[in-house]
């Protein structure tokens, strides 16, 4: 019986900056791939001296390494901010239920993400894109604080809005000289937007008051409870529903989530 | 059923092949240790700490690990490999222990430390003659003096232990051991009539029936505030808790050389949920006691169809501000009947 809470042993193989707080690291284990996962899943990623934290894996299944972007805000963050090239971290994992791709089947799409919360949905996006025919349109409305704090530009910019049946629309709270997209929240985008909700599926993660905002905007839209899907976060340990702190009523966040319908989430009571 | 004079109970000790753990005299009161070649305590009622720390260790070794310049090197700590006996254990802790089954060996993943632990574990329960004041097994259904799904069921007769195998593995042990006689007819009432009269000496009643469903209506109620007011968040009711699992995981290093480790944390501390950057789902002892009565009386019965309290009275007798579950049952039923 092998012990779930050993990590194994993963070097650092890229480091991106994204942002002045998030970059984006690669990892690769002995054998590669650390372990299979599917989009929307977690990993515990530990620096044994300093601590373990869950993050989202950022990646899509369908590449050949893992991704993930983490935004420095404790000491574990802190931490994992000075790694360098060729550095080893533990990693174990995969967690947590991931995205209901079966649902999203043959739908169009609407990703609406806000500042790091863009990690978790990036994954799907790629896999949906590199999964084409799966899918029909798929739109992303992206926000940020400003300029400099939107990650993914690659991708946002040049990537994604070249495939076939993808539109993104990006925009900033507060712009600069150099911006010469949209400025304000994402919700005024999305009422812009008024993609209509036949046939479609929206799948939200961000700032909690982001969120918020964005389902009372989809509900105005006409989407129903269950046609809308985010991700949630909590301080974990374990990840696999045992030690207690992540659960929202009787639900650990670690292995019955994070990633909810609104429908689900109105069953659970109100400790986000 | 067998019987085995109390003298001989240091032969018995002594051939179980394994760590045999008894209860023995812990200051004021009493706790299980590794029987050590005394005789066990015969008067106790029941241990301060319940025997979950046999198998959940307050604190336990994951790995040590080691910076080796870039790379790290990770070593797991060398799992429990000897049979474990608990001797006289009561049946609400057996019911505990049932309980901390359902979370550690049930679902998705196993708990590797705990499973490999409990395969390899014998739980031979002693009957309670007489309850506590503080004692309410019997609001959930159980009984004092019987354990159903014990290894061993036993009865103190005074001079002599009643022993009756509940599974496979309890009836091979006995009768793998020629340290027992049959016991005699009457014997045997006497067991029977203990365990009847045990019944009724629990007076302590919690109102269990329909609890779930009015708490999963009442999660917003001003009941919480007023409920939560006099905790003091120590976490004692936690720690002495036969069915609370919770733990945190830590690491101690010196020069890039350590341990990681995994020790009982308590949903009563305000930073067990705090998440980096500030945010606390449970900011305030309101919604972390909330958490404390709704896991044992409405979530672990929606997960595993059981209640997660067997009654043994534990928080309310050493909580230094006496909150008590089995009033607040009382309270929760009063405000639900409104």
């Amino acid at each position: 019986m092998t012990n779930e809470l050993i990590p194994q042993v993963a070097k650092v193989v890229a480091v991106r900056r994204e942002t002045s707080d998030v970059k984006t690291f690669t990892f690769r284990g002995e054998g590669g791939l650390p372990f299979a996962y599917m989009p929307g899943q977690c990993a515990m990623v530990s620096l044994p001296s300093v601590g373990e934290a869950m993050f989202s894996i950022t990646s899509s299944p369908t590449q050949e390494d893992m991704e993930f972007s983490i935004k420095r805000v404790g000491l574990v963050t802190e931490a994992l901010h000075k790694l360098t090239l060729g550095q080893a971290v533990g990693v174990r994992g995969p967690y947590g239920n991931g995205f209901p791709l079966e649902m999203l089947q043959g739908k169009d799409l609407l990703f609406i993400g806000g500042g790091i919360g863009l990690a978790p949905l990036r994954s799907l996006i790629n896999y949906c894109l590199d999964n084409r025919a799966d899918y029909g349109g798929v739109d992303i409305i992206y926000g940020a604080r400003s300029p400099q704090d939107l990650v993914f530009t690659d991708e946002l910019f040049e990537r994604w809005p070249k495939v076939e049946g993808v539109q993104v629309q990006t925009t900033v709270d507060v712009g600069d000289e150099t911006w010469q997209g949209p400025v304000g929240v994402v919700t005024k985008l999305l009422e812009e937007l008024n993609p209509d909700p036949q046939g479609r599926i929206a799948i939200t993660c961000g700032p909690p008051i982001m969120i918020k905002f964005v389902l009372r905007t989809l509900a105005k839209l006409g989407y129903q409870d269950d046609q809308i899907i985010t991700t949630l976060e909590k301080r974990m340990k374990c990840g696999v529903g045992k030690c207690g702190r992540c659960n929202i009523g009787g639900k650990y966040i670690c292995v019955d989530g994070p990633v909810f319908t609104v429908a689900q989430l109105r069953d659970l009571p109100d400790e986000l | 059923m067998k019987a085995i004079s109390k003298t001989a109970l240091p032969d018995l000790f002594a051939a179980l092949k394994g760590r045999v753990y008894v209860p023995v005299r812990e200051g004021k009161g009493f706790g299980f240790a590794p029987w050590d070649g005394e005789i066990w305590p015969a008067d106790y009622q029941n241990t301060i700490v319940p025997p979950k720390q046999i198998l959940f260790p307050q604190t336990e070794d994951l790995y040590s690990f080691r910076m080796e310049g870039e790379d790290i090197a990770i070593d797991p700590a060398s799992g429990p490999e000897e049979p474990i006996f608990i001797f006289g254990l009561r049946p609400c802790d057996h019911k505990g222990i049932e309980l901390l089954d359902l979370v550690f060996r049930q679902g998705p993943y196993l708990d590797a430390p705990y499973s490999k632990r409990r395969d390899n574990t014998f739980l031979m329960v002693l009957g309670c003659k007489e309850g506590l004041p503080t004692c309410f097994c019997t609001s959930f259904g159980l009984e004092p003096a019987f354990a159903p799904g014990a290894d061993w069921n036993m009865w103190d007769l005074g001079e002599v232990l009643l022993i009756e195998p509940g599974t496979a593995k309890g009836k091979e042990l006995l009768d793998g051991l020629e340290l027992f006689r049959e016991a005699t007819e009457e014997e045997v009432s006497q067991a029977k009539k203990l365990r009847d009269e045990a019944r009724e000496t629990i007076t302590l009643q919690a109102p269990v029936e329909g609890i779930t469903e009015g708490l999963q209506e009442n999660f917003e109620h001003p009941l919480w505030e007023e409920v939560a007011r006099k905790c003091l968040e120590c976490g004692a009711c936690t720690y002495l808790c036969p069915t609370c699992h919770c733990y945190d995981l830590q690491s101690t290093s010196v020069l890039g050389q350590g341990k990681r480790f995994r020790c009982w944390d308590s949903c009563m501390y305000c930073n067990y949920t705090l998440m980096a950057g500030g945010h606390n789902p449970r900011p305030t002892k309101r919604e972390r006691v909330r958490n404390r009565f709704l896991h044992k009386l409405q979530y672990f019965p929606e997960n595993h169809g059981e209640f997660g309290c067997v009654g043994c009275g534990r928080c309310l007798q050493n909580c230094p501000v006496h909150m008590d579950i089995t009033r607040f049952m009382a309270q929760a039923k009063d405000v639900m009947a409104k």
